[in-house]
């Protein structure tokens, strides 16, 4: 490069310019006449080297599919973008750019060296998709803040980081500090550490280290405690009985429940509904129960269907194989022989038993695939019986348990009712002594209106029930159609997949024989 | 002639009453021991019988008594045994009254049994109890601890002479320890030995005294199968038939016929039936062959075994040991014809029971007193106390209880052995065989042994095996090796198909484990196996016909796991002849792989195929996981000029590939052209790994042929009595040490020791004596020290003298001295002259170093403790 490059105009990344770099870069001599005559497509590259070519925006490299390394050292770039698509990427080299900021590479993933030298950026961050990271190299940049370096404690692999040139790289404390907050760090600015001045810098900052790892310890068992929370609800979702184990059934019914809260401060009405909630409660546990077990039995139901299923498609296939294979054994004995003939009649009499054993290996494999599919079938069936039975009894039984919470209900309202009556004569009599909230006064103005309230309660109440069994009875029954419907596509895919397999390989087989065939009459 | 002929007729006569009355003798054992065999037939004897067995007799008895005794008191100086061998202890002497009693006591009761077998003489002629003669020792050898092993020692350690008598226990039973020292004995000596150490190492065993078959006594091993050549019955394994899963699809619809399968397996049922008809009659036939002929002594050969009793040492069954063989019996084999007694060193029991059926029936609860009549009370076998009502319709056995209630009162405690301690020495233990040899014919195979290191190629052990009984025609050898320095283990050579296997223990320089072969030139017939683990290139096996070679490979990181060579024949070149600089053309190569993981099945080769002579190149690559059929490429290697006469680098009719799921990157010329090229140079790779092979085969065979030449064994660095270095190593030390030794001694030579020996001892020195000692250390000193430098000066001028005379000399007979006097003369001058120069250098040193060495010595008795408190005051 004699020419100063500033003087030149920035450049644009365009097709023209990428065919021309692919081509310049991709097979040479005798391979690469190949290439010129079919052309390499963009999504075949693996690398691509694109530096010193003036580029002040990166652009146009969605096709790169496949690319894992790519360089773009020496530009004018100022933002990093476009680079959403090349989830290979292994290594990126973006040094000697205007950069500022670091950002746009959170689809990378499988990234492991980057390069962002010479730049102009400040802040290290934006980098938390990269958790294959191994080389990162910073050099002669602005970053000014040491604390900064924490940020670098989240990947796991790195190893080799170089941040001389940066401002607080003339820190005193520079050194010493990145060997105690990054302690698998083998190499610094290419230099490698030694061990001993590790351990030092460890014992130095041994009591910020520590607390900055309780932190980290401390945040890491909560996100634990949180998936594992997330883990438990998704099981019990997939069991149709999420939320039973406590009394959040309960607790919804009256969550909507205006008139029922209001009502709850009359005289009695507290232990009433303590003793329902604590019996609604019991009954909400024995189908939570009852739901696990039931999701336990139609796992290993599945399982070891999915077991039996796979054992007979396996024996099968090694059936076929060894079929196959035999074939091809004699198949190409007989090929040899044809190849060796020179007789015609004899050719023709060998080609036309070759072509009867191509007919005879099909028919075999056609009639294997059909007895499992036989097989299968029949299989299939049963388990899908089985399976609805399963369900059958299951909502049977969930139902029966849902009954017991609406007689509950029924029983509760018929209680309150009662109270609220007495509540009402009393209050008309003028013998109420205690002091009701004016919103509760409000409610018993005449017989209608607090009947009212307490059925409007009863109504929210039961609706919620139903409401609860409803989702439970729909959600399994969807689950139990999907399943079945899922194995029976499943099947019909594995037959049409097998069915074409052979198809393909049969008429393979057939064409070339008649290839064979035309070769020799025209010998 | 006559006088001699009477002679004969005399003695013939005499040995046919000896016969006659033996004979009657043997009446009366059949009575007693009812056994089924000898009964009927053999008790009325014709005359043809009695002669036939005289002379069997006689040609059994003649050599043995006088070996026996000869040997025996040639190798044994009575004079030299221990006390207790000569005469016996006053207790010895109870117990032999005790015996005696017992033993007439016996008789009495049983008048028509044999007397027992209680007190043989020993070696001194003295009469020694039996049990006292089993002296318990437990081998320092670990070897040694278990019975087969143990007896397997004493059968190859001792060399068995026949019984004098073969109808009469020996009137001697020689000690233990005599034993071993002639390396020779009778069945009661071996079985002796077999049970002081048996006992020795924990087990419950018992010598017997007893009656044995022909062969048993004989030790005659031709009509047993060779332990070596029973081939480990393969267990079967019982595959647990898992149950049926839920969902297990059914098997297809069977639409064979099942009356026709019945009727086929009929058919072949018959077949099969007759077949095993015809085996079982070729069996039965040959057995009848190898039946030995009756013998007429049957049941009444006397023989010793051990019995070893359930128990101890986790010995789940009561068994018989053979002494003589080491093969252990069960207590109900045939060859076992019945029992008379039998001995532990604590006590003695009489077998009470029938032996009419061998001793399928015999009991042996030793605490039954019904059964075994012991002859010591208070031995820890426990006894079924008996009560007298319990046997009062049995006369006979109450007198038998008598019998022993009478010991009862005496509660007599066994002496201990007379026999001083059992020793094998490790030079014994590990030469083992007499001789260090031992031969032992089997049935239609011979076994030798020898001891380690005593053959040069490292054999320790052949067994020959023949087709026919008369083992006339060899059909295999075995061969056993031992500290080879090749780690040869075995040496295989079957006759009949000229096949040899070499087996090696691991560590063979080429990490070789077995190597079959007919020929040891190359390019034939052979198979290689290595030890997989040791080799780089993880070879388990290579085979090799006169045109292919096969190696299968096992851990390698390329996945290859079989290579598959076909050769062409050779091209002929007028010049080179040898295998090595002109490799046979390699016409194929076939190369399997395993599965790797890392890769998809479609680009994972499984297998590819090197057709040289076609320029082809197929590639089958590995079956995906729920496929049926593979990916496949042909690749045409040859290349070809277009019209113009340009290079055509790839067109699109070179690959033939099929694809089970088409992918578009593959289609492209330029993939495939890569492909190729990559290709092309895994050929060359493989062809020269192919010919590298080759070059090892003939490096292995050189090697193996340096080996079998060189045989050298190798020697443990713990042998310290093998090997040189060690030893050389260990002598070197200890002369160190003596050396050392010696030094020191001269260093605590004292100074001052022949001065105070002039003074009177014990007394303390005066201040006066003190000084004196000193200066008379000194002046003695210094008067030496000057002797010395006299002495040198003296030798110094004779010699100076003794040249002079001899130059002079020289100078006046110069003219007539011939070369050769005068060569003399020079040389003499020369050496002359040089121990001049010597002894004056020395003269020179000594005048330097005695002022030294005076003021030293000076300094030193200053210091000297004994007299430092004295010449304090001087210095």
């Amino acid at each position: 490069m004699s020419r100063p490059y500033d003087s030149m105009d920035p450049k644009v990344m365009d097709d023209d310019m990428l065919k021309a770099a692919v081509g310049e870069q991709g097979p040479q001599e005798e391979a690469g006449q190949l290439a010129k005559q079919e052309g390499i497509l963009f999504k075949d590259v693996l690398s691509l080297q694109l530096d010193f070519q003036n580029i002040l925006r990166i652009d146009n490299l969605w096709q790169f599919e496949n690319l894992q390394k790519l360089q773009l050292n020496n530009n004018i770039i100022e933002r990093i973008e476009g680079l959403e698509n090349l989830t290979h990427l292994v290594w990126l080299d973006l040094s000697f750019n205007n950069i500022e900021a670091i950002e746009g590479l959170d689809t990378l993933v499988n990234l492991e060296d980057l390069s962002l030298s010479n730049n102009r950026i400040s802040k290290m961050d934006s980098l938390d998709a990269l958790v294959k990271l191994q080389v990162l190299s910073l050099g002669n940049n602005q970053i000014s803040n040491i604390m900064n370096v924490i940020y670098l404690r989240r990947f796991p692999c790195l190893r080799t980081l170089s941040l001389s040139g940066n401002p607080i790289a003339e820190a005193e404390e520079y050194k010493m500090f990145i060997y105690a907050y990054l302690p698998d760090l083998v190499y610094l600015d290419f230099r490698h550490i030694d061990e001993q001045v590790k351990e030092m810098a460890k014992i130095k900052h041994q009591y910020s280290i520590d607390e900055l790892k309780h932190r980290e310890a401390q945040m890491q068992a909560r996100l634990e405690a949180e998936k594992a929370q997330q883990e438990k609800l998704a099981e019990h979702k997939m069991a149709f009985i999420d939320h039973l184990d406590g009394s959040f059934l309960f607790d919804s019914m009256y969550s909507e429940d205006v008139e029922g809260n209001k009502l709850s401060y009359l005289p009695g009405v507290g232990e009433l509904l303590e003793t329902y909630k604590d019996k609604f409660v019991i009954i909400c546990l024995n189908i939570f129960e009852y739901g696990l077990k039931q999701q336990e039995k139609r796992k290993a139901e599945l399982d070891t269907f999915n077991e039996c299923i796979q054992e007979a498609i396996q024996e099968n296939q090694n059936q076929g194989k060894l079929k196959v294979a035999k074939f091809e054994e004699k198949h190409l004995l007989n090929v040899n022989a044809i190849r060796e003939e020179s007789e015609l009649p004899n050719i023709e009499k060998k080609l036309i038993e070759c072509s009867d054993d191509i007919t005879e290996l099909f028919n075999m494999l056609m009639t294997l695939e059909m007895q499992l599919v036989e097989q299968l079938e029949e299989t299939i069936n049963i388990f899908e019986r089985n399976i609805t039975d399963l369900v059958g009894l299951f909502i049977e039984n969930v139902q029966s348990l849902m009954a017991q919470c609406r007689d509950l209900e029924n029983h509760h309202h018929e209680k309150l009712l009662e109270i609220t009556i007495n509540t009402l004569e009393k209050i008309l009599k003028g013998e109420m002594d205690e002091d009701l909230p004016d919103d509760v006064r409000a409610l018993f103005v005449d017989k209608d209106t607090i009947v009212n309230a307490v059925g409007a309660s009863h109504d929210i109440h039961l609706l919620k029930i139903d409401n609860r069994e409803d989702e439970l009875v729909t959600g399994i029954n969807s689950w139990c159609a999907q399943l079945l419907d899922k194995i029976h596509k499943d099947e019909i895919m594995r037959n049409r997949k097998r069915v074409k397999e052979i198809n393909q390989y049969i008429d393979h087989m057939q064409s070339e024989l008649d290839n064979l065939e035309c070769g020799d009459i025209i010998d | 002639m006559e006088v001699l002929r009477e002679k004969v007729e005399e003695e013939e006569a005499a040995e046919r009453e000896e016969a006659a009355e033996r004979a009657e003798w043997a009446e009366k054992m059949e009575k007693m021991m009812k056994t089924a065999e000898v009964s009927r037939e053999e008790s009325v004897l014709t005359q043809d019988e009695l002669r036939d067995l005289e002379k069997k007799l006689t040609a059994i008895e003649i050599p043995t008594p006088a070996e026996y005794s000869i040997i025996n008191k040639a190798l044994i100086d009575v004079t030299k045994l221990p006390a207790s061998y000569t005469s016996n202890s006053p207790k010895e002497e109870h117990l032999l009254q005790v015996a005696d009693n017992f033993s007439r006591q016996y008789s009495h009761l049983c008048p028509d049994r044999v007397p027992l077998f209680l007190y043989p003489l020993n070696e001194c002629n003295v009469p020694k109890f039996v049990s006292t003669t089993l002296r318990p020792t437990l081998m320092p050898y670990p070897e040694l601890y278990n019975w087969d092993t143990c007896a397997q020692f004493v059968s190859d350690f001792l060399t068995m002479v026949p019984l004098v008598d073969p109808l009469k226990p020996p009137t001697h039973l020689y000690s233990s320890s005599t034993v071993l020292k002639c390396q020779k004995g009778n069945c009661f000596d071996f079985s002796t030995l077999l049970c002081s150490m048996l006992i020795g190492s924990g087990y419950d065993a018992y010598c017997v005294n007893g009656y044995g078959s022909l062969d048993l006594c004989l030790m005659d091993l031709t009509r047993e199968v060779c332990p070596l050549t029973v081939k480990a019955k393969e267990t079967v394994k019982k595959k647990e038939k898992a149950m049926p899963k839920k969902y297990a699809v059914k098997p297809p619809r069977d639409l064979t016929s099942r009356f026709e399968q019945e009727q086929e397996e009929k058919r072949l049922q018959e077949i099969r039936n007759m077949e095993e008809k015809q085996r079982k009659e070729e069996e039965e036939r040959l057995l009848e062959e190898e039946k030995a002929k009756p013998d007429p002594l049957h049941g009444l050969r006397v023989h010793a075994w051990v019995l070893v009793l359930a128990g101890k040492r986790e010995v789940p069954e009561s068994f018989f040991i053979d002494a003589l063989t080491a093969r252990s019996y069960s207590t109900k084999d045939d060859h076992f014809l019945g029992i008379e007694s039998l001995w532990n060193h604590k006590n003695y029991w009489i077998n009470m029971q029938d032996c009419w059926n061998c001793c399928k029936d015999l009991i042996f609860d030793l605490g039954d007193p019904v059964r075994w009549e012991y002859m010591l009370l208070g031995t820890d076998k426990p006894h079924l106390s008996l009560t007298e009502e319990d046997d009062e319709g049995l006369d006979d056995d109450d007198d038998v209880e008598d019998l022993g209630k009478e010991e009862e009162e005496k509660s007599f405690d066994m002496p201990p052995s007379w026999v001083s301690q059992i020793k094998i020495t490790p030079e014994e233990f590990e030469t083992r065989y007499s001789n260090g040899k031992k031969v032992i014919q089997y049935k239609k195979a011979q076994l030798e042994k020898w001891a380690p290191y005593l053959n040069n190629n490292g054999l320790v052990c052949r067994l020959t095996i023949y087709e026919d009984i008369q083992c006339t025609k060899v059909l295999e050898i075995k061969e056993w090796y031992q500290n080879r320095a090749d780690m040869l283990e075995l040496k295989h050579i079957n006759k009949t198909t000229g096949l040899n296997v070499d087996y090696f223990k691991p560590g063979h320089p080429q990490a070789l484990r077995v190597h079959s072969y007919k020929t040891m030139l190359p390019e034939m017939d052979r198979v290689m196996e290595f030890y997989e683990m040791i080799r780089v290139d993880g070879l388990i096996k290579r085979e090799e016909t006169p045109m292919t070679m096969t190696e299968s490979y096992q851990g390698r990181s390329d996945f290859l796991s079989y290579r598959h060579i076909n050769f062409g024949p050779r091209i002929k070149k007028l010049t080179q002849n040898s295998a090595e600089s002109n490799p046979r053309p390699m016409v194929k190569i076939t190369e399997r792989f395993f599965r790797n993981p890392a890769k998809p099945a479609d680009e994972d080769v499984a297998e590819r195929v090197f057709l040289m002579l076609e320029e082809r190149i197929q590639l089958r690559y590995h079956c995906r996981d729920d496929y049926i059929t593979a990916s496949k490429r042909e690749f045409l290697r040859r290349t070809e000029v277009d019209s113009k006469g340009n290079k055509i680098i790839m067109t699109p009719d070179m690959c033939i590939s099929f694809e089970v799921e088409p992918m578009e990157h593959t289609k492209k010329l330029l993939y495939q052209y890569e492909t190729l090229i990559q290709l092309k140079n895994e050929e060359k790779l493989s062809r020269h790994q192919a010919w590298e092979s080759e070059l090892e085969v003939l490096e292995i065979l050189k090697l193996r042929e340096e080996e079998e030449e060189a045989h050298t064994l190798s020697i443990s660095i713990y042998d310290t009595k093998r090997n040189e270095k060690s030893k050389e190593y260990r002598e070197a030390m200890e002369r160190v040490l003596h050396e050392e030794h010696l030094r020191q001694v001269e260093a605590q030579l004292d100074y001052l020791a022949p001065f105070l020996a002039q003074l009177p001892p014990g007394e303390k020195l005066t201040r006066w004596q003190a000084v004196r000692l000193k200066d008379e250390c000194l002046s003695d000193f210094k008067q030496r020290l000057i002797n010395k430098a006299n002495l040198i000066q003296a030798r110094f001028e004779k010699e100076t003298q003794e040249l002079q005379k001899k130059q002079q000399w020289y100078q006046e007979n110069q003219v007539t001295l011939t070369s050769e006097d005068e060569d003399l003369y020079l040389s003499y001058c020369s050496q002359a002259m040089f121990r001049i120069r010597i002894l004056e250098q020395r003269l020179n040193r000594h005048k330097e170093l005695a002022p030294l060495k005076y003021l030293a010595l000076e300094e030193k008795l200053y210091k000297d403790p004994r007299l430092v408190d004295f010449v304090k005051g001087f210095v």
